[in-house]
C-alpha cells in the first residue's frame, strides 16, 4: 500500500515474475513427484493432509456459493438501498443494519469492504460496523453450514446466530456512545468496479474468492497439523477443563482464521470439546482473526482496528458464554 | 501476483475438484451427497478463471490505447490487478489432490480415536432377513454395546472393514464414519476373536470382510467398549468405493 509512487513500473516487471514463478513451480513439483510421495507416507503427515484437504473440499461449494451470491449483491444492489432502509435514529439502525446483515450471504472477507463503502456512502459507522461484524456470523449460508456441519445439534445453530447477532448490536451501540469517527482513516474502494453490472459481479466474486481461499487453505492446514500432531490424550485434557477449553477454541478461531462459511467444519472436527467452546469459536472467528484485523487494519486504519478488535472479542465471548449457558446444557 | 496467475489459480482449483469427484476420490474426503455440488463448485470456478483470462486480454488491449488502468489512484489498481499473496496457499490443495492424492483416513487416525460410539437410547430394530447378513462397523457396535447385542445373538453377520492392531494384542476390524468430512472422522472398532485355523493377522490397513457371530464380553453401555466378534472366515478385499460407513 505504501510504495504507490513507482507502482506502475513495479506492476511490468513483477506480472512476469508471478507467473514464471507459478510455471517454473509447477514443473519442479511435478519432477519431483516422487520424492513429495515418499515423503508423505509417514502415517501422521498422510492423515494430516487426508484432513486437510477433506476441510478444504467440504469448504469450497460453500466459499463459491458466498463470493457468487455476495458479488452479486454487491453489483446488483445500490449502497443507497441501506441508506433508505436504515431508520433515522442512530441507536435504533444499530440492531436494524445487525438483522440487514442476514442479507449479505458472505463471509467476513466479503462484508469488511462492503462495510467500508457503506461507511463511504454516508451510513452512520455504528450500524455499519454492525452489519460488519453480523453479516459473516448469521447469513443463511453459514446458518446451514453449521446445520450442515454439526447433524443432530440444530439449537447450535439458533445459539450461533443469537448469541453472534448479540454481539454486534452490542459492539455497535458501544461505538456509538464511546466511538470517534476520527479512528478511522479511510482509503477509496471503488477498485472492482467494472463496465457492466455483471463484470462488477465477477470481479468482485473472483477477487472474494482469492482473498478468502487463501486464508481458509491457511486455516484448513493448521487445523489438520492440530489434529495430527497435538497427542489425542492432550486435546483430550484441555477438553475437560471447560475454561480451558473455552480459551483454547478462542485462540484458536483468532489464529486459524478460517471462513466463517467454513469455520463449522473445522469446529465440529474438535470432537472432544464441549458445545459451548465449539460456540465461542464460531461466535468469535467470523469477527475477530488474524487476517480480519488485519483487512480492518487495511480499511479503516490501526487506531480503529486496535480498539474495535480487542472489544469485539469481549463481548464476543461473554456472549457465548450466556447464550452456550442457556441454550446449549 | 497478476491477474493472469489469478486466473491460473480458479482454472486450477476448479479443475481439481471436478478430477475428484469424477473419479471417485472424492469419497476419502466428504459425504457421497456433495458430489453435484462439487461439480457446480468446479464449473463455477473453471467459468470465473477463463472469463478472468479474457479480461486479460481485453485489459491489455485497453491499456494499449491508454484506456483503463491509468484514471484511477495507484494503490487502488494495485489492489485490483494484483490479488492477495495468501491467494498463493490455493495452489497447495491442487499440489496435495493431483501430487499426493491423500488416502482415505485409516488405521492411524483410528488408533487416535479414543471413543467406540456415542450414546444412544433408540432400541434397534431387527436385523434384516438373510444369513449372512451384511452390516456395518458402526450398526454391529451400537448393537453390541447400547443395545446389549439382543438383535445380534444367534446371527451370523458379515463386516466390511479394515485391519487395525489392538495394542493389546489381537486387531480391531474397524471403519470410520464421517460426520460431515474427513475432519470430524469417528472410528468403530471391533474385537476380532476366534479366526479360524491358519489364519495370520494381516498387516494394517488391510480391508477385509469378516464373516461371524457375536459373542459377549466386549462390555455394554460405554462408550469405550469395544464389542467381540467370533470370525468363522475372514476374506482380503479391496478399499470399498466409499471407504467410510
Amino acid at each position: 500500500m505504501s510504495q504507490v509512487v513507482d507502482a506502475p513500473h513495479k506492476n511490468k516487471r513483477w506480472r512476469i515474475g508471478s507467473l514464471e514463478i507459478l510455471i517454473i513451480g509447477l514443473i519442479a513439483l511435478v519432477v519431483g513427484q516422487q520424492w513429495i510421495v515418499t515423503f508423505f507416507t509417514n502415517p501422521a503427515l498422510q492423515t494430516a493432509s487426508t484432513i486437510f484437504v477433506s476441510i478444504v473440499v467440504q469448504a469450497m461449494p460453500f466459499l463459491v456459493g458466498g463470493v457468487l451470491l455476495s458479488g452479486a449483491v454487491t453489483a446488483f444492489i445500490p449502497a443507497s438501498v441501506w441508506q433508505r432502509v436504515l431508520p433515522k435514529n442512530k441507536a435504533l439502525a444499530v440492531p436494524v443494519s445487525g438483522c440487514a446483515g442476514m442479507l449479505l450471504p458472505g463471509c467476513e472477507c466479503a462484508s469488511v469492504p462492503v462495510a467500508g463503502s457503506l461507511v463511504s456512502k454516508g451510513v452512520p459507522a455504528s450500524s455499519a460496523l454492525t452489519f460488519l461484524l453480523a453479516a459473516p456470523a448469521i447469513n443463511p449460508i453459514v446458518l446451514v453450514s453449521t446445520f450442515v456441519a454439526f447433524p443432530g445439534e440444530p439449537a447450535l445453530v439458533l445459539a450461533r446466530f443469537i448469541a453472534s447477532l448479540a454481539t454486534a448490536i452490542i459492539v455497535g451501540w458501544i461505538w456509538l456512545r464511546f466511538g470517534q469517527d476520527s479512528w478511522m482513516r479511510m482509503a477509496s474502494r471503488l477498485h472492482l468496479v467494472g463496465d457492466t453490472k455483471f463484470e462488477t459481479f465477477r470481479r468482485t466474486a473472483a477477487h472474494d474468492f482469492l482473498h478468502a481461499g487463501g486464508f481458509l487453505v491457511f486455516g484448513a492446514a493448521i487445523a489438520a497439523f492440530i489434529n495430527v500432531i497435538i497427542p489425542a490424550e492432550w486435546m483430550q485434557s484441555v477438553a475437560d477443563n471447560p475454561v480451558l477449553a473455552i480459551g483454547f477454541m478462542a485462540l484458536l478461531a483468532i489464529v486459524l482464521s478460517i471462513c466463517s462459511e467454513a469455520d463449522a467444519f473445522v469446529a465440529s472436527s474438535f470432537t472432544q470439546f464441549s458445545l459451548t467452546s465449539k460456540l465461542v469459536f464460531m461466535v468469535v472467528g467470523p469477527m475477530v482473526d488474524i487476517k480480519l484485523v488485519a483487512m480492518q487494519t487495511g480499511i479503516f486504519g490501526r487506531r480503529f482496528a486496535m480498539r474495535f478488535a480487542p472489544t469485539t472479542l469481549v463481548v464476543a465471548i461473554a456472549m457465548s458464554l450466556i447464550v452456550g449457558g442457556v441454550l446449549l446444557t | 501476483m497478476t491477474r493472469e496467475v489469478q486466473a491460473v489459480i480458479l482454472v486450477l482449483v476448479g479443475s481439481a475438484i471436478i478430477r475428484i469427484t469424477i473419479d471417485d476420490t472424492f469419497l476419502n474426503y466428504v459425504k457421497e451427497g456433495m458430489r453435484p455440488w462439487l461439480l457446480l463448485t468446479g464449473g463455477a470456478l473453471i467459468a470465473m478463471g477463463v472469463l478472468a483470462i479474457v479480461d486479460v486480454f481485453r485489459g491489455e488491449r485497453g491499456e494499449k490505447n491508454d484506456d483503463q488502468p491509468e484514471h484511477e489512484p495507484e494503490h487502488e489498481d494495485d489492489h485490483a490487478h494484483h490479488g492477495p499473496r495468501s491467494a498463493w496457499l490455493l495452489l497447495l490443495p491442487v499440489l496435495a489432490i493431483f501430487l499426493i492424492a491423500p488416502p482415505a483416513l485409516g488405521s492411524y487416525a483410528a488408533a487416535r480415536d479414543l471413543t467406540n460410539s456415542s450414546p444412544s437410547a433408540a432400541v434397534a430394530p431387527p436385523l434384516p432377513p438373510g444369513d449372512p447378513v451384511e452390516v456395518y462397523v458402526s450398526d454391529y457396535v451400537n448393537r453390541a454395546v447400547w443395545d446389549f447385542g439382543k438383535t445380534l445373538a444367534g446371527r451370523t453377520v458379515a463386516i466390511t472393514g479394515f485391519v487395525v492392531p489392538n495394542p493389546e494384542g489381537g486387531w480391531w476390524l474397524t471403519r470410520m464414519s464421517l460426520a460431515c468430512c474427513a475432519a470430524d472422522a469417528f472410528a468403530g472398532k471391533i474385537q476380532v476373536v476366534d479366526p479360524p485355523e491358519g489364519w495370520e493377522e494381516p498387516p494394517a490397513d488391510t480391508w477385509t470382510v469378516v464373516t461371524g457371530e457375536w459373542v459377549p464380553g466386549g462390555g455394554t453401555n460405554s462408550d469405550t467398549a469395544i464389542p467381540l466378534l467370533a470370525a468363522e472366515n475372514i476374506v482380503q478385499i479391496e478399499q470399498p468405493v466409499n471407504p467410510y460407513d
